[in-house]
């Protein structure tokens, strides 16, 4: 009850403060004093602890079950454990967006005090710009998705939170995923400041990299906790469906990546400014368009969040607004520097991460134009049409053919004017994986050369990386690791889709199932009450070939509230494959459907993208460029 | 000492090549219930959904199969039936070009000015 009011008094403050801010800024842009004024940093730091006083109403608004308020009423639950309690509160649309503007005033904040050595007017306007999109997040907030509306007479019981959100990985897949959403809108605002201040430059690329890295590195991670989240919890033993939500989250990444490699060459030779701005602004409108197509119900997807047309025509207007504004910025402001820094030799490090960017963009055309093009199609001319993996995959994965190889050539070339050194041992090694790849799926597959000819280039960029890693002595080594775990990540994700294996069956208890690489019996079951489930545990012994037995328990739970039925699938894990049992309910008969898989390499999907993140990681704490 | 450790990993997994099932209905089954879309619950294919739909389309398709049909045969049988909405690989025709052509057509014209920058510098020296 009380929270409840702080709350929502804390986030009318926090608004007033932006306006505030606002002012304070506008005043001091233009004082000839040198320093910032101390004021600005003590109203972030206010505006800061207002958002946080607000988020933390919430979650003990959600601790304590106070369901006279509404969003708490429509997401947990008395029996629910205390845990699911507490990320419940950024399970649901409202508080998500409570979660956005925490990041996004705490983000401001880090920014003013950690360039203290930039130039003043630039972080001023940077503020501003943020204090922009900080406003415009407050009012959709308290105008349409109030995360403190009060309901009486007040429930006893509120609706419980859908159990499949009720996993450790989504707990912490959000806050993380959003900081890497909201790190962009840093880069987007000080971009714009960059343009009005003419300080797109050296010293500016060097500042604002880090920025990107950490967007990057939260973005990363987020995308695979989700994915991971996806692997078990879903029960299919898939980890990318290529979603309309999953997509709308690489869309950002994608462009993020491509603004990293391009930052290097601004940092480098002052070159490329514009396109460095245009990515800033694609990037941040990325995440926006993610929030709005997800948070509007325009998507049919397995993320089912409260539908509301106010809610969309609010953001798509507010993003209309941001990009006119940044459009107007970059165009009445920005001046090409002098031409001869544009200057790019063929064979040149500059020339390869323009390639780089070439390909970025052609992934994220594909997944844009997939993702958005049927909801387009549909209210043009009311046709329906399903835009699934087939299609992501055969626009994408010949690509990555000639993708991989640059991939491989272009690290290795020097800035400005290069040649290609050593190009003995870059034939061996190419000539190594292509003979290689043969070797391990001559037999696997019915498109022989396709794979041969994709593999070999994910084994090239992975040997040519190694030796890096062995030989070169650390030259470069963050981007290395970077790449060697891209290699990694392709390889496992080929291998696993071309060697998963599966059976379904029907089986009640104590029945054997015999397949051709061994057995499964089905031992017995046995019943648990857990506080907010039933469940039933069955127990499976497999048993391959040579005999080897592991035992599987693959459950069912019954939730009481919501009622739902859901499969928790039992994977046991090596280094070589998961094996990923699940099981369903067959309705009104005594026989269980089970679904057996083997999935190679399943860890290293992980281990590769860690080892990815790890790479922008290590790249943050360098000392020099 | 690393890449012979690499080379003898890659062999044990050379030898999972018996891991491909030898049972290639089930395989083309599976691959085609991963392409249709369960029209009842959100964003499900049948292959992942448990509804009474999903459950009625297995068999069908199971049938289809043992009849003998080829995958696009199918495809285009489920198409007839309940529209182009219940295949996840869309069809090229008047309604998808722009679909499937447009992203070809970007990325020839970002590789037409990647060109263009650099053609025009050979003219140049650095």
């Amino acid at each position: 009850m009380l929270a409840n009011q702080i709350g929502h008094y804390s986030l009318i403050l926090g608004l007033l403060i932006s306006i505030l801010l606002c002012g304070v800024s506008i005043k001091d842009f233009n004082n000839t004093n040198k320093q910032i004024n101390q004021n600005i940093l003590s109203l972030s730091f206010l505006q800061l602890v207002f958002v946080i006083v607000s988020f933390l109403s919430l979650i003990i608004s959600f601790i304590n079950s106070d369901f006279s308020n509404e969003t708490v009423f429509n997401n947990s639950h008395t029996t629910k454990p205390l845990f699911y309690k507490i990320s419940g509160t950024w399970g649901n649309h409202e508080g998500s967006l409570l979660l956005w503007l925490l990041v996004l005033t705490l983000f401001i904040f880090l920014f003013l005090i950690k360039s203290r050595e930039q130039p003043k007017k630039y972080r001023i306007l940077t503020l501003l710009f943020q204090q922009i999109i900080i406003i415009g997040f407050f009012l959709f907030v308290l105008m349409t998705s109030n995360p403190f509306n009060y309901l009486f007479p007040i429930p006893s019981e509120g609706l419980g939170l859908n159990p499949i959100l009720q996993d450790p990985a989504l707990a912490i897949h959000p806050p993380i995923l959003y900081l890497g959403y909201v790190g962009t809108s840093i880069i987007f605002s000080s971009s714009l400041a960059a343009v009005a201040q003419n300080y797109v430059n050296k010293e500016w690329g060097k500042h604002i990299k880090k920025w990107v890295l950490v967007s990057w590195i939260f973005l990363t991670i987020g995308i695979m906790l989700g994915s991971i989240w996806a692997y078990y919890e879903l029960g299919w033993g898939g980890f990318w469906f290529w979603d309309p939500v999953e997509n709308v989250s690489l869309m950002p990444w994608l462009t993020l990546t491509a603004l990293l490699h391009c930052i290097v060459v601004l940092e480098r030779r002052a070159a490329l400014t514009s396109w460095v701005i245009i990515l800033s602004i694609t990037t941040f409108t990325l995440s926006m368009c993610g929030t709005f197509l997800v948070r509007s119900g325009i998507l049919n997807s397995v993320h089912t969040f409260a539908n509301d047309p106010a809610r969309g025509i609010f953001i798509l207007i507010f993003l209309f607004a941001l990009i006119v504004l940044s459009v107007g910025i970059f165009f009445i402001f920005h001046k090409e520097n002098n031409k001869s820094s544009n200057d790019f030799f063929w064979l040149s490090r500059e020339t390869s991460i323009l390639i780089n960017n070439w390909f970025m963009m052609y992934f994220l055309s594909v997944v844009l134009i997939g993702t958005v093009y049927p909801i387009f199609l549909d209210v043009i001319s009311s046709e329906k049409i399903s835009v699934g993996p087939p299609f992501y995959q055969k626009l994408i994965v010949p690509f990555l053919i000639p993708f991989l190889l640059f991939m491989s050539l272009g690290p290795r070339l020097k800035w400005i004017k290069s040649k290609i050194e050593n190009k003995n041992s870059l034939i061996i090694t190419f000539v190594i994986s292509v003979i290689l790849t043969f070797l391990i799926i001559k037999n696997l597959t019915t498109d022989l050369l396709f794979y041969t000819i994709l593999i070999s280039a994910a084994f090239f960029l992975f040997f040519t990386t190694l030796k890096e890693l062995f030989i070169k002595k650390f030259n470069n080594i963050s981007q290395t690791i970077s790449h060697f775990g891209f290699s990694l990540l392709i390889l496992s994700i080929l291998f696993n889709s071309i060697l998963s294996s599966e059976i379904i069956t029907n089986i009640k208890i104590g029945e054997r199932y015999d397949y051709n690489k061994g057995e499964i019996f089905f031992k017995n079951i046995e019943e648990r009450k857990e506080s907010n489930f039933k469940s039933i545990i069955a127990s499976f012994e497999i048993k391959n070939k040579n005999g080897k037995t592991i035992e599987l328990n693959p459950e069912i739970r019954i939730y009481n509230q919501p009622v739902i039925i859901t499969s928790e699938a039992d994977i046991k894990t090596t280094l070589l494959e998961d094996k990923f049992l699940v099981m369903n309910l067959v309705k009104g008969n005594e026989y269980f459907n089970i679904r057996y898989q083997i999935k190679p390499f399943m860890v290293w999907i992980w281990i590769s993208v860690l080892l990815l993140s790890l790479g922008g990681l290590m790249s943050l704490f360098k000392r020099k460029i | 000492m690393k890449v012979l450790k690499i080379f003898i990993i890659l062999f044990i997994v050379a030898n999972f090549s018996e891991l491909k099932s030898t049972e290639a209905n089930d395989v083309l089954k599976n691959k085609i219930l991963k392409n249709i879309r369960c029209l009842i619950c959100q964003g499900q294919s049948v292959y992942d959904s448990e509804s009474e739909f999903a459950s009625s389309i297995k068999l069908i398709v199971d049938r289809k199969i043992n009849e003998g049909l080829k995958e696009k045969q199918i495809y285009q049988f489920l198409r007839e039936k309940y529209g182009d909405w219940v295949i996840f690989d869309p069809q090229l025709n008047k309604n998808t070009y722009v679909l499937w052509l447009l992203p070809l057509l970007l990325f020839l014209f970002g590789g037409a000015i990647i060109y263009k920058k650099i053609i025009l510098n050979k003219n140049n020296k650095i």
